[in-house]
Protein backbone atom coordinates (compact mmCIF):
# COMPACT_ATOMS: atom_id res chain seq x y z
CA UNK A 1 0.00 0.00 0.00
CA UNK A 2 2.54 2.28 0.74
CA UNK A 3 4.36 1.49 -2.06
CA UNK A 4 1.27 1.92 -4.54
CA UNK A 5 1.53 5.83 -2.67
CA UNK A 6 4.64 6.41 -3.62
CA UNK A 7 4.73 5.21 -7.17
CA UNK A 8 1.46 6.87 -8.06
CA UNK A 9 2.69 10.32 -6.56
CA UNK A 10 6.18 9.88 -8.28
CA UNK A 11 4.57 8.86 -11.52
CA UNK A 12 2.03 12.12 -10.80
CA UNK A 13 5.81 14.27 -10.30
CA UNK A 14 7.42 12.59 -12.87
CA UNK A 15 4.37 12.98 -15.36
CA UNK A 16 4.00 16.93 -14.92
CA UNK A 17 8.44 17.33 -15.21
CA UNK A 18 8.03 15.78 -18.27
CA UNK A 19 5.61 18.30 -19.26
CA UNK A 20 7.84 21.06 -18.40
CA UNK A 21 10.82 19.45 -19.46
CA UNK A 22 9.48 19.44 -23.09
CA UNK A 23 8.10 23.01 -23.20
CA UNK A 24 11.76 24.27 -23.03
CA UNK A 25 12.59 23.84 -25.93
CA UNK A 26 16.17 22.92 -26.11
CA UNK A 27 17.90 24.40 -28.85
CA UNK A 28 16.23 27.49 -29.95
CA UNK A 29 17.80 30.58 -28.77
CA UNK A 30 15.27 32.61 -27.53
CA UNK A 31 17.39 35.77 -26.49
CA UNK A 32 20.17 37.22 -28.97
CA UNK A 33 22.52 38.40 -25.94
CA UNK A 34 22.43 35.95 -23.26
CA UNK A 35 19.77 35.49 -20.55
CA UNK A 36 22.22 38.34 -18.28
CA UNK A 37 20.25 41.55 -19.31
CA UNK A 38 17.07 40.19 -18.47
CA UNK A 39 17.86 38.46 -15.37
CA UNK A 40 18.73 42.04 -14.59
CA UNK A 41 16.17 43.87 -15.33
CA UNK A 42 13.58 41.62 -14.44
CA UNK A 43 14.94 41.21 -10.82
CA UNK A 44 15.04 45.27 -10.73
CA UNK A 45 11.49 45.75 -12.51
CA UNK A 46 9.43 42.51 -11.81
CA UNK A 47 10.57 40.86 -8.76
CA UNK A 48 11.87 44.18 -7.07
CA UNK A 49 15.01 42.63 -5.30
CA UNK A 50 18.15 44.23 -4.41
CA UNK A 51 20.25 41.59 -4.31
CA UNK A 52 19.93 40.09 -8.01
CA UNK A 53 21.89 36.93 -6.81
CA UNK A 54 19.44 35.92 -4.52
CA UNK A 55 16.49 36.50 -7.10
CA UNK A 56 18.44 34.34 -9.80
CA UNK A 57 19.45 31.41 -7.50
CA UNK A 58 15.75 31.20 -5.92
CA UNK A 59 13.20 32.35 -8.20
CA UNK A 60 14.77 32.26 -12.20
CA UNK A 61 16.92 29.36 -11.10
CA UNK A 62 14.64 28.06 -8.23
CA UNK A 63 14.45 24.49 -9.22
CA UNK A 64 18.16 24.50 -9.40
CA UNK A 65 18.07 25.27 -5.83
CA UNK A 66 15.86 22.73 -4.96
CA UNK A 67 18.14 20.04 -6.25
CA UNK A 68 21.36 21.72 -4.22
CA UNK A 69 18.95 20.86 -1.19
CA UNK A 70 18.14 18.00 -2.53
CA UNK A 71 21.84 17.23 -2.58
CA UNK A 72 22.14 18.18 1.12
CA UNK A 73 18.98 16.23 1.95
CA UNK A 74 20.82 12.77 0.78
CA UNK A 75 24.59 13.50 2.13
CA UNK A 76 22.97 13.85 5.33
CA UNK A 77 20.74 10.65 4.63
CA UNK A 78 23.69 8.74 3.79
CA UNK A 79 26.11 10.08 6.71
CA UNK A 80 23.43 8.49 8.72
CA UNK A 81 23.05 5.17 7.18
CA UNK A 82 26.38 4.58 7.56
CA UNK A 83 26.90 5.93 11.48
CA UNK A 84 23.51 4.28 12.07
CA UNK A 85 24.80 1.16 13.96
CA UNK A 86 27.62 2.82 15.88
CA UNK A 87 24.91 5.36 16.94
CA UNK A 88 23.27 2.73 19.72
CA UNK A 89 25.90 3.92 22.83
CA UNK A 90 24.05 7.24 22.55
CA UNK A 91 25.41 8.92 25.85
CA UNK A 92 28.56 11.49 26.92
CA UNK A 93 30.90 11.93 24.18
CA UNK A 94 34.46 10.74 23.79
CA UNK A 95 36.13 14.21 24.66
CA UNK A 96 39.51 14.43 25.66
CA UNK A 97 39.00 17.01 29.02
CA UNK A 98 35.59 18.81 29.65
CA UNK A 99 35.18 22.59 28.93
CA UNK A 100 35.80 24.96 31.19
CA UNK A 101 33.35 26.96 33.39
CA UNK A 102 34.24 30.31 31.21
CA UNK A 103 33.89 28.19 28.00
CA UNK A 104 30.30 27.25 29.54
CA UNK A 105 28.86 30.15 30.55
CA UNK A 106 30.11 32.17 27.58
CA UNK A 107 28.49 29.55 25.41
CA UNK A 108 25.32 29.51 26.79
CA UNK A 109 25.33 33.60 26.04
CA UNK A 110 26.69 32.98 22.98
CA UNK A 111 24.20 30.74 21.18
CA UNK A 112 21.15 32.67 21.44
CA UNK A 113 23.06 35.40 19.33
CA UNK A 114 24.65 33.13 17.24
CA UNK A 115 21.04 31.52 16.12
CA UNK A 116 19.58 35.00 15.88
CA UNK A 117 22.64 36.32 13.63
CA UNK A 118 21.45 33.30 11.54
CA UNK A 119 18.21 34.25 11.19
CA UNK A 120 18.39 37.44 10.31
CA UNK A 121 21.23 35.62 7.63
CA UNK A 122 18.44 33.97 6.05
CA UNK A 123 15.69 36.62 6.52
CA UNK A 124 17.27 39.14 4.81
CA UNK A 125 18.20 37.35 2.40
CA UNK A 126 16.88 38.96 -0.59
CA UNK A 127 18.40 42.43 0.80
CA UNK A 128 21.62 41.58 2.01
CA UNK A 129 24.80 38.88 1.26
CA UNK A 130 23.79 35.63 2.31
CA UNK A 131 20.64 33.76 2.13
CA UNK A 132 19.20 30.53 3.46
CA UNK A 133 22.14 28.41 2.58
CA UNK A 134 24.32 30.78 4.69
CA UNK A 135 22.12 31.48 7.20
CA UNK A 136 21.16 28.12 8.17
CA UNK A 137 24.98 27.43 8.56
CA UNK A 138 25.22 29.56 10.98
CA UNK A 139 22.93 28.04 12.97
CA UNK A 140 24.21 24.39 12.87
CA UNK A 141 27.68 26.41 13.73
CA UNK A 142 25.83 27.58 17.32
CA UNK A 143 24.66 24.14 17.73
CA UNK A 144 28.26 22.99 17.14
CA UNK A 145 29.35 25.01 20.02
CA UNK A 146 26.90 23.98 22.59
CA UNK A 147 27.61 20.45 21.68
CA UNK A 148 31.74 20.94 22.21
CA UNK A 149 31.13 22.62 25.14
CA UNK A 150 28.46 20.61 26.75
CA UNK A 151 29.20 17.03 27.17
CA UNK A 152 25.47 15.68 27.76
CA UNK A 153 23.67 18.64 25.10
CA UNK A 154 21.20 17.03 23.18
CA UNK A 155 19.71 17.59 20.18
CA UNK A 156 15.69 15.87 19.37
CA UNK A 157 16.89 13.74 15.90
CA UNK A 158 12.66 13.53 15.79
CA UNK A 159 12.31 17.34 16.32
CA UNK A 160 15.26 17.65 13.25
CA UNK A 161 13.62 15.54 10.96
CA UNK A 162 10.40 17.35 11.81
CA UNK A 163 11.97 20.76 10.77
CA UNK A 164 13.36 19.40 7.87
CA UNK A 165 10.90 17.83 6.02
CA UNK A 166 8.54 20.73 7.15
CA UNK A 167 10.67 23.19 5.20
CA UNK A 168 11.07 20.84 2.00
CA UNK A 169 7.46 20.28 1.74
CA UNK A 170 6.83 24.46 2.31
CA UNK A 171 9.83 24.54 -0.70
CA UNK A 172 7.94 22.29 -2.99
CA UNK A 173 4.79 22.95 -2.45
CA UNK A 174 5.41 26.80 -3.25
CA UNK A 175 6.67 25.49 -6.30
CA UNK A 176 3.79 23.70 -7.00
CA UNK A 177 1.29 27.01 -6.03
CA UNK A 178 3.47 28.36 -8.91
CA UNK A 179 2.75 25.79 -11.22
CA UNK A 180 -0.51 25.62 -11.22
CA UNK A 181 -1.86 29.12 -11.35
CA UNK A 182 0.59 30.78 -12.82
CA UNK A 183 1.78 27.98 -15.50
CA UNK A 184 5.99 27.19 -14.42
CA UNK A 185 7.33 25.96 -11.33
CA UNK A 186 7.99 28.37 -8.55
CA UNK A 187 6.66 31.13 -10.20
CA UNK A 188 6.30 34.37 -8.29
CA UNK A 189 2.62 34.34 -7.03
CA UNK A 190 2.86 37.01 -3.74
CA UNK A 191 2.59 40.52 -4.32
CA UNK A 192 6.66 41.88 -4.99
CA UNK A 193 6.07 45.06 -2.58
CA UNK A 194 8.74 47.83 -2.98
CA UNK A 195 12.46 47.56 -4.02
CA UNK A 196 14.54 47.46 -0.26
CA UNK A 197 11.44 46.58 1.99
CA UNK A 198 11.46 43.21 3.81
CA UNK A 199 8.10 42.48 2.99
CA UNK A 200 9.69 42.66 -1.31
CA UNK A 201 10.45 39.74 -4.10
CA UNK A 202 7.61 37.95 -3.34
CA UNK A 203 8.14 34.11 -2.80
CA UNK A 204 12.15 34.92 -2.14
CA UNK A 205 11.91 35.32 1.07
CA UNK A 206 9.71 32.69 2.28
CA UNK A 207 11.41 30.01 -0.03
CA UNK A 208 14.89 30.90 2.05
CA UNK A 209 13.75 30.79 5.09
CA UNK A 210 12.79 27.26 4.62
CA UNK A 211 15.77 26.29 3.35
CA UNK A 212 17.33 28.22 5.88
CA UNK A 213 15.39 25.73 8.31
CA UNK A 214 16.14 22.99 6.34
CA UNK A 215 20.04 23.48 5.95
CA UNK A 216 20.36 23.92 9.93
CA UNK A 217 18.22 20.91 10.58
CA UNK A 218 20.53 19.02 7.99
CA UNK A 219 23.59 20.58 9.18
CA UNK A 220 23.33 20.14 12.88
CA UNK A 221 21.76 16.33 12.19
CA UNK A 222 25.28 15.38 10.57
CA UNK A 223 27.41 17.13 13.35
CA UNK A 224 25.44 15.48 15.92
CA UNK A 225 26.01 12.31 13.86
CA UNK A 226 29.43 12.80 13.62
CA UNK A 227 29.73 13.89 17.09
CA UNK A 228 28.65 10.79 18.46
CA UNK A 229 30.57 8.41 16.61
CA UNK A 230 32.35 6.18 18.78
CA UNK A 231 35.67 3.93 18.00
CA UNK B 1 36.20 68.88 9.36
CA UNK B 2 34.24 67.94 12.32
CA UNK B 3 35.76 66.97 15.68
CA UNK B 4 34.10 63.49 15.24
CA UNK B 5 36.00 62.81 12.08
CA UNK B 6 39.37 63.79 14.02
CA UNK B 7 38.98 61.11 16.97
CA UNK B 8 37.79 58.60 14.39
CA UNK B 9 40.68 58.67 12.22
CA UNK B 10 42.49 58.75 15.57
CA UNK B 11 41.02 55.62 16.68
CA UNK B 12 41.29 54.20 13.43
CA UNK B 13 44.92 54.77 13.52
CA UNK B 14 45.24 53.61 16.88
CA UNK B 15 43.57 50.01 16.38
CA UNK B 16 46.05 49.56 12.90
CA UNK B 17 48.86 49.88 15.34
CA UNK B 18 47.97 47.32 17.52
CA UNK B 19 46.55 44.90 15.00
CA UNK B 20 50.09 45.63 13.19
CA UNK B 21 51.88 45.05 16.84
CA UNK B 22 49.39 41.81 17.13
CA UNK B 23 50.59 40.37 13.87
CA UNK B 24 54.46 41.59 15.00
CA UNK B 25 54.21 39.35 17.96
CA UNK B 26 52.33 36.47 16.62
CA UNK B 27 55.77 36.47 14.24
CA UNK B 28 57.89 37.44 16.97
CA UNK B 29 57.12 35.66 20.16
CA UNK B 30 58.81 32.13 20.80
CA UNK B 31 56.14 30.23 22.08
CA UNK B 32 52.53 29.07 21.95
CA UNK B 33 51.24 31.24 25.07
CA UNK B 34 53.32 34.15 23.97
CA UNK B 35 51.54 34.55 20.78
CA UNK B 36 48.41 33.33 22.32
CA UNK B 37 48.83 36.56 24.37
CA UNK B 38 50.27 38.82 21.38
CA UNK B 39 47.43 37.61 18.70
CA UNK B 40 44.43 37.84 20.85
CA UNK B 41 45.08 40.90 23.47
CA UNK B 42 46.29 43.44 20.98
CA UNK B 43 44.05 42.64 17.78
CA UNK B 44 41.24 42.49 20.44
CA UNK B 45 41.80 46.02 21.11
CA UNK B 46 42.54 47.02 17.99
CA UNK B 47 39.29 45.43 16.16
CA UNK B 48 37.21 47.23 18.88
CA UNK B 49 39.00 50.64 18.28
CA UNK B 50 39.06 50.37 14.53
CA UNK B 51 35.21 49.35 14.53
CA UNK B 52 34.81 52.56 16.78
CA UNK B 53 36.43 54.29 14.62
CA UNK B 54 34.15 53.45 11.44
CA UNK B 55 31.14 54.24 13.57
CA UNK B 56 32.32 57.81 14.50
CA UNK B 57 33.27 58.44 11.00
CA UNK B 58 29.92 57.30 9.88
CA UNK B 59 27.47 57.82 12.69
CA UNK B 60 24.31 56.11 11.57
CA UNK B 61 26.04 52.43 12.06
CA UNK B 62 27.01 53.78 15.73
CA UNK B 63 23.89 50.81 17.35
CA UNK B 64 25.62 48.19 14.29
CA UNK B 65 29.38 48.87 15.94
CA UNK B 66 28.22 48.83 19.27
CA UNK B 67 26.79 45.25 18.71
CA UNK B 68 29.83 44.59 17.02
CA UNK B 69 32.13 45.43 19.94
CA UNK B 70 30.58 44.37 22.42
CA UNK B 71 30.44 40.59 20.19
CA UNK B 72 34.07 40.77 20.09
CA UNK B 73 34.62 41.65 23.47
CA UNK B 74 33.08 38.67 24.96
CA UNK B 75 33.67 36.38 22.02
CA UNK B 76 37.46 36.59 21.77
CA UNK B 77 38.66 36.57 25.21
CA UNK B 78 36.60 33.17 25.69
CA UNK B 79 37.73 31.54 22.34
CA UNK B 80 41.69 32.86 23.36
CA UNK B 81 40.78 31.09 26.80
CA UNK B 82 39.70 28.11 25.01
CA UNK B 83 43.10 28.13 22.63
CA UNK B 84 44.82 28.37 25.44
CA UNK B 85 43.44 26.07 28.10
CA UNK B 86 43.38 23.67 25.04
CA UNK B 87 47.02 24.10 24.62
CA UNK B 88 47.58 23.61 28.77
CA UNK B 89 45.89 20.44 29.01
CA UNK B 90 48.01 18.83 25.86
CA UNK B 91 50.92 19.53 27.70
CA UNK B 92 52.52 21.90 24.38
CA UNK B 93 55.75 23.02 23.49
CA UNK B 94 56.69 25.91 26.04
CA UNK B 95 59.31 27.94 26.43
CA UNK B 96 60.16 28.44 29.34
CA UNK B 97 59.78 24.12 30.44
CA UNK B 98 63.00 24.31 32.42
CA UNK B 99 61.88 26.93 34.97
CA UNK B 100 58.98 24.62 36.24
CA UNK B 101 56.36 27.94 36.35
CA UNK B 102 53.17 26.52 35.59
CA UNK B 103 50.51 28.71 37.97
CA UNK B 104 47.50 27.47 36.26
CA UNK B 105 48.32 23.82 36.94
CA UNK B 106 48.48 24.54 40.44
CA UNK B 107 45.25 26.46 40.64
CA UNK B 108 43.47 23.51 39.46
CA UNK B 109 45.59 21.24 42.19
CA UNK B 110 43.22 23.70 44.73
CA UNK B 111 40.77 23.65 42.78
CA UNK B 112 40.32 20.15 42.48
CA UNK B 113 41.22 19.18 45.95
CA UNK B 114 38.71 21.99 47.30
CA UNK B 115 35.74 19.78 45.53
Amino acid sequence: MKIAIILISLGILGFYLMDIFFGIGFGVQHFSNGVKDLYLSNSKDILKVSNVVTSIVVNFRGFDTLGEVTVLFLASTALGGILYKKRHHVGERSVLFPASRIVMSGAKLLFPSIVLLGAYVFIHGHLSPGGGFQGGTIIATGFLLMLLTYRNYSVSHNRLVYFESLAGILFISIGLVGYFSKGSFLENVLPVGNMNDLFSGGVIGIIYIAVGFKVAAELTGIIYTVLHEKD
Amino acid sequence: MSILEIIGGLLIVIGSIFLFLGALGIYRMPDVFNRLQAGTKASTLGAMATILGVGLLAPGWIFKVLIIILFIAYSNPISSHALARAMHKRKGYMYFKDEDIDAYSEIEEKDNSEK
